[in-house]
C-alpha cells in the first residue's frame, strides 16, 4: 500500500474520495458515542498533518507542537467568553497562533534535531505555565468553560463531526498542495540536505518558519473546535505531553511523509486508545505503554510499511519457489 | 535577597543538580531522552517510603537500596527495550521512554494511589540555626549527600576503567572500539547509572518532600533544564545547572510569584539553547 500511496495517484485519490464519501453518511448510522470516537479522530489527524508538514516533509520534530493546540482552544474561549462568536473567534485562534509560530520560530527553528524538540516542549510548558497562572484571565489551573450550544447533543456531535471533518479534508489538501508546489520542494530540501538547501540559495529560514506558520493554523484551528465541542478546557490537558506523544505514534504508524499516513494512523491510535480506555480502565495507562512499545517492535515502518513489507516478501518467496 | 532565601534555594539545587545528572549522563553519552527519568525518581522515592514502612529504614540508607533497585531497571530497560531500537532515532526513544513512563506510573498509581505521601523520621523537625537563618537539618543531610554522590560519580567516570570506557565511547566510538572496548556493554552501564541516580535522588526527595505521581511531569521538565543548562553528558556542568535552576526558581519567586516557576525555568532552558546549546559553562565536549 506505501508503494501504492507514494507512485500511483490515481488509487490514492480514488481511497481518498471513497473514504470521504464514507465518512460523510457515515453520522447517520452511528450512534453519539461513535460519532464523537470519529470526531476525534479526524482531530487527531488534523493535529497529525501539522506534525506531518514540520517532521515529515522537513524533517524537523516540534515535539512540542501541541501548544498551538492549547492556544487555539485557549483564544477560542477567552473570545467566546467575551462575546465575540465562535465564527470570528476562529480566525483569531489562528492567527495568534501564527503570530506565534513565527515569533518564536525565527530563534527557535535555527536549533536542531534533538535540541529543536525539547526546546519545543520547553515553550509548551512555559505557554502552559502562562495560561495557568493568568486566571484572571484564562480561569488559570482550574479551567475555563465556553458558551454551550443551544440544541440537542445529537444535532451538536453531528455539527462538530461535519466540521472536524472538513477540517481534515481541507488541511490534509492543503498540505497536498503545498507539497507539490515551489514552497514544498523547498521544504523537502531542509529535509534531504539543509546545508545543500542553503548553498542552492534557499532560503531556509523563510521554508522552516511558513512550514512551523502552516502546521500552527492547522493545529489551532482543531484546538478552537475542540474548545467549543468539549465546553469545557483545562490547561494541562490541552497542552498535554500525551497527546503530543499520541500524535508522534500516529505519524510513525501511519508513515510519516505521507499525505494520507496521519488519517490512517490517527484511526488505528485512536480505535487502540478507545479498546484500551474502555476494556483496562484502571490499567490503561500501562497497557497503552506496552502497546506503544510494541508498536515499535513488531511495526516499526508503521502499519502500511509493514504490510508493504509482507506483500514484498510474499512476492520473494513465490518467485523462489517458481525458480527453482 | 536575603541570605535564607539563598540558603533555601541552594539546598534546592543540590537535589536539582543530582536529578540532572543521570539524565544529562543518557541524553549525552548515549543521545537517549528518556522520558520515563521522573518516573523513576518517584519510584525510589516510593521504594523509600516502603523500607521506612515496613522495615524502618531510615531513607538515607535505604537510598542506596533504590539506587540499586533503579540500576537494575534501567539496565533491564537498556537492554531489553532500548538497545534494539536506538537505529529508530529520536522518535522510537521518545515513544518508547515515554511508553515506560506511563507503566511504571500505572504501577506506582495502583500499588501507592496517588495521594501525597511523605516519610518523616524522627530528626525530621530539627533545624540549625546560624544567625538569622534556619537551616532544616534534612535539607542540609540531604544536600551534602547530594554533594558527595556527584563528587563520586564524578569520580567513577574519570578515574575507574569502566568511567573512562564510558568517556572514551562518547568521544569516539570507533575508536573505542579499535582498543577493544565493549562499547555496548559501555551504553549498558551508563545508562543504568543514570536510573540509579534517578532512584537514589527520589529517595532523598522523600526525605525533604511530599511526593506522588503527580509530581512525574515537574520533576522530568527539571532534569531538562539542569541537562540542557549544564550542556549535556557534563557532570559538573549539571551541578551548577542544578544550583543555578535552584536560585533562578527562587529569583523567579521573588519578582513574580510561585505559580511562575515552571515557566521561568523553561524560558531560561529555551534561552540556552538558543544562544549556548552546550550549557553555561560547556564547550563542545561531547558535540
Amino acid at each position: 500500500m506505501k508503494l501504492l500511496i507514494e507512485n500511483n495517484k490515481k488509487i490514492n485519490i480514488l481511497l481518498f474520495i471513497t473514504l470521504m464519501i464514507v465518512f460523510i453518511f457515515l453520522p447517520f448510522f452511528l450512534s453519539g458515542y461513535w460519532i464523537r470516537v470519529f470526531t476525534t479522530i479526524f482531530m487527531y489527524a488534523v493535529i497529525a498533518q501539522g506534525m506531518n508538514i514540520m517532521y515529515g516533509y522537513m524533517g524537523y520534530l516540534p515535539f512540542g507542537n501541541v501548544m498551538f493546540f492549547g492556544i487555539g482552544a485557549y483564544i477560542a474561549a477567552i473570545g467566546m467568553n467575551r462575546g465575540l462568536p465562535f465564527l470570528a473567534v476562529l480566525p483569531l485562534a489562528a492567527l495568534t497562533a501564527i503570530f506565534l509560530s513565527i515569533l518564536f520560530g525565527i530563534p527557535v527553528l535555527k536549533i536542531r534535531g534533538h535540541y529543536f524538540a525539547i526546546a519545543t516542549i520547553g515553550i509548551n510548558g512555559a505557554i502552559m505555565g502562562v495560561v495557568q497562572n493568568t486566571t484572571e484571565i484564562t480561569g488559570g489551573a482550574m479551567g475555563t468553560t465556553l458558551p454551550i450550544i443551544d440544541k440537542p447533543p445529537a444535532v451538536t456531535y453531528g455539527y462538530f463531526y461535519f466540521a472536524m471533518l472538513a477540517l481534515m479534508i481541507i488541511a490534509t489538501l492543503l498540505l497536498y498542495l503545498v507539497i507539490n508546489s515551489k514552497l514544498g520542494y523547498g521544504i523537502r530540501s531542509i529535509k534531504a540536505n539543509e546545508e545543500a538547501a542553503n548553498s542552492m540559495g534557499i532560503n531556509t529560514i523563510y521554508h522552516k518558519v511558513t512550514a512551523w506558520a502552516i502546521s500552527a493554523l492547522f493545529v489551532s484551528i482543531a484546538g478552537a473546535l475542540y474548545a467549543y465541542w468539549m465546553s469545557f478546557i483545562g490547561p494541562t490537558e490541552v497542552f498535554s505531553t500525551v497527546v503530543a506523544v499520541k500524535v508522534i505514534v500516529i505519524m510513525l504508524i501511519g508513515g510519516a511523509g505521507t499525505i494520507l499516513g496521519p488519517i490512517i494512523g490517527s484511526f488505528i491510535v485512536s480505535m487502540l486508545s478507545e479498546v484500551v480506555w474502555s476494556s483496562f480502565l484502571e490499567y490503561h495507562l500501562g497497557v497503552l505503554g506496552i502497546a506503544m512499545i510494541a508498536i515499535l517492535f513488531f511495526a516499526p515502518k508503521g502499519i502500511v510499511g509493514t504490510m508493504d513489507d509482507f506483500i514484498k516478501n510474499r512476492g520473494l518467496r513465490l518467485r523462489k519457489k517458481v525458480s527453482v | 535577597m536575603s541570605l535564607q532565601i539563598l540558603i533555601n534555594s541552594i539546598l534546592l539545587g543540590g537535589i536539582y543538580a543530582l536529578m540532572g545528572i543521570g539524565f544529562s549522563l543518557q541524553w549525552g553519552i548515549s543521545g537517549i531522552i528518556n522520558l520515563s527519568y521522573g518516573a523513576m525518581v518517584i519510584l525510589g522515592a516510593y521504594i523509600s517510603l516502603e523500607c521506612f514502612n515496613l522495615f524502618q529504614i531510615d531513607p538515607f540508607v535505604s537510598m542506596i537500596i533504590s539506587g540499586a533497585i533503579l540500576f537494575v531497571i534501567g539496565a533491564i530497560v537498556y537492554r531489553g527495550l532500548l538497545q534494539p531500537l536506538l537505529a529508530g532515532g529520536i522518535i522510537f526513544t521518545l515513544i518508547l521512554t515515554f511508553g515506560v513512563r506511563l507503566i511504571v506510573e500505572n504501577i506506582i498509581l495502583k500499588v501507592w494511589s496517588p495521594n501525597y505521601r511523605n516519610i518523616r523520621p524522627a530528626y525530621i523537625g530539627s533545624t540549625i540555626q546560624v544567625g538569622d537563618t534556619y537551616i532544616p537539618l534534612t535539607k542540609l543531610i540531604v544536600f551534602f549527600i547530594a554533594a558527595v554522590v556527584i563528587y563520586l560519580t564524578y569520580l567513577f567516570m574519570m578515574k575507574t576503567k569502566t568511567g573512562k570506557g564510558i568517556q572514551a565511547v562518547a568521544l569516539d566510538k570507533e575508536g573505542a572500539q579499535a582498543v577493544g572496548i565493549d562499547v555496548e556493554k559501555m551504553y549498558l552501564i551508563n545508562f543504568a547509572v543514570g536510573t540509579a541516580l534517578a532512584g537514589l535522588t527520589g529517595s532523598l526527595w522523600a526525605s525533604v518532600y511530599n511526593f506522588s505521581p503527580h509530581l512525574i511531569n515537574s520533576i522530568t521538565g527539571k532534569v531538562f533544564i539542569v541537562a540542557v543548562l549544564g550542556g549535556l553528558g557534563n557532570i559538573w556542568g549539571a551541578a551548577v545547572g542544578g544550583l543555578f535552576l535552584g536560585i533562578a526558581e527562587a529569583v523567579g519567586l521573588l519578582l513574580f510569584g510561585a505559580e511562575w516557576q515552571e515557566a521561568v525555568g523553561l524560558g531560561i532552558m529555551v534561552g540556552v539553547l538558543i544562544w549556548r546549546p552546550y550549557g553555561l559553562i560547556g564547550q563542545k565536549f561531547f558535540g
